[in-house]
């Protein structure tokens, strides 16, 4: 579904993304994980096309218009509110405005439809990202740190919502340097340390290769044991 | 199309709430109104249409490249672009959204000016004519500015003194021959030309204001080319 081989990235004289490879299956919950800096989002970028990679190739198995994207700045209007930045949205794809509306009710803003944007809290501003990344049913969804700065509660709706999608059959792209998040979340994850792959695979199954099962799967162990530094 | 019109409405509906921008609009035919109703109807020295006129060029000139400018180099700040270029959006539709609400409002301030200026019929024509030409060269030039600036702060760092260049060029045309024949190649002064004397024919100075309008149409080609939409 969503293809990487043999990507090379430098900004200057920096080589951000160095030989990564990898492929994220249809369905799939893909989690790309690593620390500030790591280059998680210039992934992002190429794969959508924002950014050129210096050699290697990318491929996603769908048209750009399949793809939905949450990215770490929000690009909301704030002087409008929810439903008119979903609305602008649906215009352009050519969907009729009562979709926004219902994906607003399934990111639990259907309250706040008629708020200005910059009333909202931050989790509040990120649900809308959310509901405007899949108002036109993506089969590919890009997300980029979908929890990040978001209280353990507001999170675990994300987190719900994410799981429903996947039932749904959406593929879902996310980085995320929350390890619990990945283990709870993700079906394959993708350890990334300053630009380089150091593990891949389904989690609990790292684990268990790194012995890093004490009581429940600890893939922080395996990211210290592989990189010699925490996450955070 | 479709495009086209989901910035202009997205455009039009921001409009209403942003007051930095809309007060722009607003105040300056408010002023002309002001003064000519309280100076120049009142003064036999003072011609009655003369704050219409002035206040009308320096709208044009400054106001509308200032508009035109914070509005692109917002979208461009915020990222909000980002996702409209993302979702497809060509650059000729984002700016023919944004463009089209900019002349909209400023045809309903110019109409404003026309009014207060209390032009007969055909220099009323006229004078919208001219107006509406210079606002495309303003807008065209405003969005260049946008788009060449790193960021909003920025952006009215650079429009500012351009604006106000061209804003009150023609004024300071009048006390100066050298400026003023230098101002003659500038569309602001022409608008100013027409309006201050509408005897004086349309056709030299709508031929100076579409030159400049070709001139800032390359200009901003290159900055499109050079930077493009995406920040
Ligand atoms: N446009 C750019 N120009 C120069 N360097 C860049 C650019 N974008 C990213 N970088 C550098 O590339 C590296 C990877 O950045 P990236 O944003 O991909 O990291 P990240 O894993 O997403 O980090 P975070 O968790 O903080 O979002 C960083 O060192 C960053 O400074
Ligand atoms: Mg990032």
């Amino acid at each position: 579904m969503i293809k990487m081989d043999g990507i090379v990235k430098k900004f200057g004289t920096q080589t951000v993304l160095s030989d990564v490879s990898f492929e994220a299956k249809q369905g799939e919950i893909f989690g790309l994980l690593g620390r500030s800096g790591a280059g998680k989002t210039t992934i992002i970028n190429i794969l959508t096309n924002q950014l050129k990679p210096d050699s290697g190739s990318h491929k996603i198995s769908v048209s750009s218009y399949e793809t939905g994207l949450m990215l770490d700045e929000d690009g909301l209007y704030d002087r409008l509110t929810c439903l008119d930045n979903l609305h602008v949205f649906a215009d352009i794809y050519g969907i009729p405005h009562k979709n926004s509306s219902e994906v607003l009710e399934k990111v639990g803003l259907e309250n706040a439809a008629k708020k200005a944007v910059s009333q909202l809290s931050k989790g509040m501003r990120q649900r809308l990202a959310l509901a405007r990344a899949i108002l036109h049913k993506p089969k590919v969804l890009f997300l980029d740190e979908p929890t990040s700065g978001l209280d353990p509660n507001t999170a675990q709706g994300i987190h719900k919502l994410i799981q429903g999608l996947q039932k749904q059959g959406t593929t879902i792209f996310l980085t995320t340097h929350n390890m619990d998040e990945a283990v709870k979340l993700c079906n394959h994850v993708l350890l990334l340390h300053k630009g380089k792959i150091v593990e891949q695979g389904i989690p609990t199954e790292i684990c268990e290769r790194h012995n890093a099962t004490k009581t429940v799967p600890d893939l922080e162990a395996v990211f210290i044991k592989m990189t010699g530094e925490g996450l955070s | 199309m479709r495009s086209v019109k989901a910035i202009f409405v997205k455009q039009a509906k921001d409009m209403t709430k942003n007051f930095s921008v809309l007060i722009m609009f607003v105040i300056f035919p408010l002023v002309a109104f002001g003064m000519t109703h309280f100076v120049a109807r009142g003064n036999d020295d003072i011609a009655d249409t003369m704050f219409t006129t002035m206040m009308a060029g320096i709208f044009v000139g400054m106001a509308l490249i200032q508009s035109a400018c914070t509005i692109i180099a917002e979208d461009r700040e915020k990222k909000s672009l980002r996702f409209l270029v993302i979702a497809g959006v060509k650059p000729l539709a984002y700016l023919l959204g944004i463009g089209g609400v900019i002349f909209v409002a400023s045809l309903l301030s110019s109409l404003a000016f026309g009014y207060i200026g209390g032009f007969n019929r055909n220099e009323f024509v006229a004078f919208m004519v001219v107006m509406m030409s210079g606002a495309v060269a303003s807008i065209i030039l405003g969005a260049t500015i946008g788009i060449y600036a790193k960021n909003q702060q920025a952006a009215t760092g650079l429009s500012m003194p351009i604006a106000v260049i061209l804003g009150f060029s023609p004024m300071i045309a009048q006390f100066n021959e050298r400026i003023e024949i230098l101002a003659r190649f500038v569309y602001t002064q022409q608008i100013n030309v027409v309006v201050n004397d509408f005897s004086a024919g349309l056709t030299q100075p709508l031929v100076v204001i579409w030159l400049n309008i070709a001139v800032l149409a390359v200009l901003f080609i290159a900055a499109y080319a050079k930077k493009g939409l995406r920040s």
